[in-house]
């Protein structure tokens, strides 16, 4: 059940290219939420209206540091919102709303191998989902593509927190240069579909690149989707996107914010 | 001092307090349950609601600009018969007045909705919803020509005998042409405003923002523009009034009924704080106690001005 609270920020910390973590205090039973569910974060008496949705990054247990009680969301400064939201420093009070959506789920199988594909600030839940994951599932592998070697935040927690950490990046500045679909076809190519599973979250063209890359090889995969939105539980409709009944040709639109923010890639009509 | 009394008469609506939520900014009202006590509310206004389902625009949908919003979501709605199927039967147990938000393409289509409603457990009042600036046919067409007003009013009203509101666009020369236009038409009660229609711009990619190009501005950038409004229609018209724009507190609700409104509709604030509505009844409450005043209903339209329009 979600909950509003007024609450302190514990830790706003820059890293770096406009990447930031911010770290606040939730109640217990808002902390009990799956990876990929979201908060809507506002500031009072900011120029800020409405409240901004970032999905969680860390949950207690994520971060070895963090406090019980924490949690961690990760953003990039791009507009007015985020642009408050970096020069609040510890103990700046804040509106949180949240958790809100449907989050990641488990692989099915515990032989599946969970696979992370990340673009730039789209890596926000992987922390959560990686300490989130069951004990008996295969450790994750993690494919993480950006523009420059400087949009990849929390790059060294992954290398240490999965299986293997591919990193691409577009002008070569780290990692293979290229696109992320690159290396991770590769991993379609030679691997079994039901073995694979696949988590992604980034800008759309990655989204819908990655989607059809799983579809081609009927691997499942799970989107977690962005959209700006004004409430974040389902009132304003304004976060929709088409999508397509399965079976049928019929589109409609659902609201990221309540069927999403994780949808399945065959159900998004693109 | 005795509790002050909030409750408030609107010519055949009798609610018990001034406060309710706009129409588009609260859904079908169930949403809301995790977040406040729906039977606070003085009252609910659905999302608009069509013959059939609407789809709604494609996105993007949304924009925040100073102080407010663009929406262009187009009537996405579940549809009358759902509506009534699924969503009133839960509504009925919060027991609180329901006002079902009509829209329709064509007079005929304002009439079968309002028609379908009218034969419903549970509904209490009817708002039009005139005045959407986000839909090709229908809305503003009706709510912006005096005489077409007056028209489809008519027609709706003969449909029910439900309280009839009339909710008013802003988007007209002068304001109280439409108004006219709606009492005459036989509305109960007036409703102002809709969205102010407006646009923004992506000045990177040169393009607008909205999918659709042009959206709704709520919020309280147009605060004082719905203030105004309400006043002139006040003094134009003698029909009970619910004002709107840009409430987020309950002092921004007083301006509204000082201003001459019988009572308010909290809108865009929903999306912010989802108890936004009863966060205002509350203030409004402290409000009347600190100027030992008995009844809400004693400040509708005491605004003190020498002035008039």
């Amino acid at each position: 059940m979600p909950q509003d609270i007024k609450t302190s920020v514990l830790r706003n910390t820059d890293l770096g290219n406009a990447n930031f973590l911010l770290e606040f205090e939730a109640t217990p039973s808002m902390t009990e939420m799956t990876p990929a569910q979201f908060f809507m974060l506002g500031i009072p008496g900011s120029d800020m209206l409405l409240r901004r949705p970032f999905s969680v990054c860390g949950i207690p247990g994520t971060f070895e540091d963090a406090p019980a009680n924490a949690v961690q969301v990760l953003y990039k400064v791009v507009g007015t919102g985020t642009g408050l939201l970096a020069s609040l420093g510890s103990g700046a009070v804040i509106n949180v709303l949240g958790p809100l959506g449907n989050g990641f789920e488990a692989p099915s199988e515990a032989g599946t191998r969970p696979v992370f594909v990340a673009g730039g600030i789209g890596s926000a839940p992987f922390p959560a989902l990686a300490s989130w994951l069951p004990e008996k599932a295969a450790r994750p592998l993690m494919y993480y593509g950006a523009r420059t070697s400087n949009d990849l935040p929390l790059a060294d927690w992954f290398a240490s927190h999965t299986e293997r950490l591919i990193v691409t990046t577009e002008d070569g500045s780290a990692g293979h240069e290229g696109l992320v679909t690159e290396p991770l076809g590769e991993l379609l190519e030679s691997n079994p579909a039901e073995s694979l599973h696949l988590y992604v979250c980034g800008p759309e063209p990655m989204l819908k690149a990655v989607a059809r890359l799983a579809l081609k090889h009927g691997v499942t995969c799970d989107l977690s989707l962005e959209a700006h939105m004004a409430c974040g539980f389902g009132v304003c409709l304004g976060c929709v996107v088409p999508t397509r009944r399965p079976g049928t040709d019929e589109i409609r639109y659902d609201r990221v914010c309540v069927e999403g923010p994780v949808m399945r890639a065959g159900v998004l009509a693109w | 001092m005795v509790k002050p009394d909030l409750s408030v008469e609107l010519g055949p609506l009798r609610l018990d307090n001034p406060v309710l939520t706009a129409s588009g900014t609260f859904g079908y009202g169930l949403e809301f349950r995790p977040f406040l006590d729906l039977g606070r509310l003085g009252g609910l206004v659905t999302k608009g609601l069509s013959p059939r389902p609407r789809q709604g625009n494609p996105p993007p949908r949304i924009v925040e600009t100073p102080a407010g919003m663009l929406n262009s979501i187009g009537l996405q709605n579940v549809g009358v018969d759902a509506f009534i199927a699924d969503k009133l039967p839960e509504l009925r147990q919060h027991r609180l007045a329901v006002v079902a938000n009509v829209f329709g393409e064509t007079e005929a289509e304002y009439v079968e909705v309002c028609s379908k409603l009218d034969q419903s457990d549970g509904v209490t009042a009817i708002e039009l919803n005139v005045s959407c600036p986000n839909v090709e046919k229908g809305g503003m067409i009706f709510g912006n020509d005096p005489a077409a007003l007056s028209r489809v009013t008519r027609a709706c009203r003969d449909a029910t005998s439900l309280p009839l509101i009339v909710k008013l666009s802003p988007n007209v020369t002068d304001i109280r042409d439409t108004a006219r236009g709606a009492a005459d038409g036989g509305a109960d009660i007036l409703s102002l405003i809709n969205t102010f229609v407006g646009m923004a711009v992506d000045v990177e990619r040169r393009r607008p923002v909205l999918a659709r190009a042009s959206g709704g501005l709520s919020g309280p950038a147009i605060r004082p523009l719905a203030v105004w409004l309400t006043w002139q229609v006040h003094q134009a018209v003698d029909l009970p009034l619910i004002g709107m724009g840009g409430i987020i507190t309950a002092r921004d609700a007083l301006e509204f009924i000082l201003a001459g409104a019988s009572a308010v509709q909290v809108g865009t604030a929903n999306f912010i704080h989802p108890d936004a509505a009863t966060r205002v009844l509350d203030g409004l409450e402290d409000y009347l106690v600190r100027h030992e005043i008995a009844s809400i209903r004693e400040l509708v339209g005491t605004l003190a001005s020498g002035v008039t329009v």
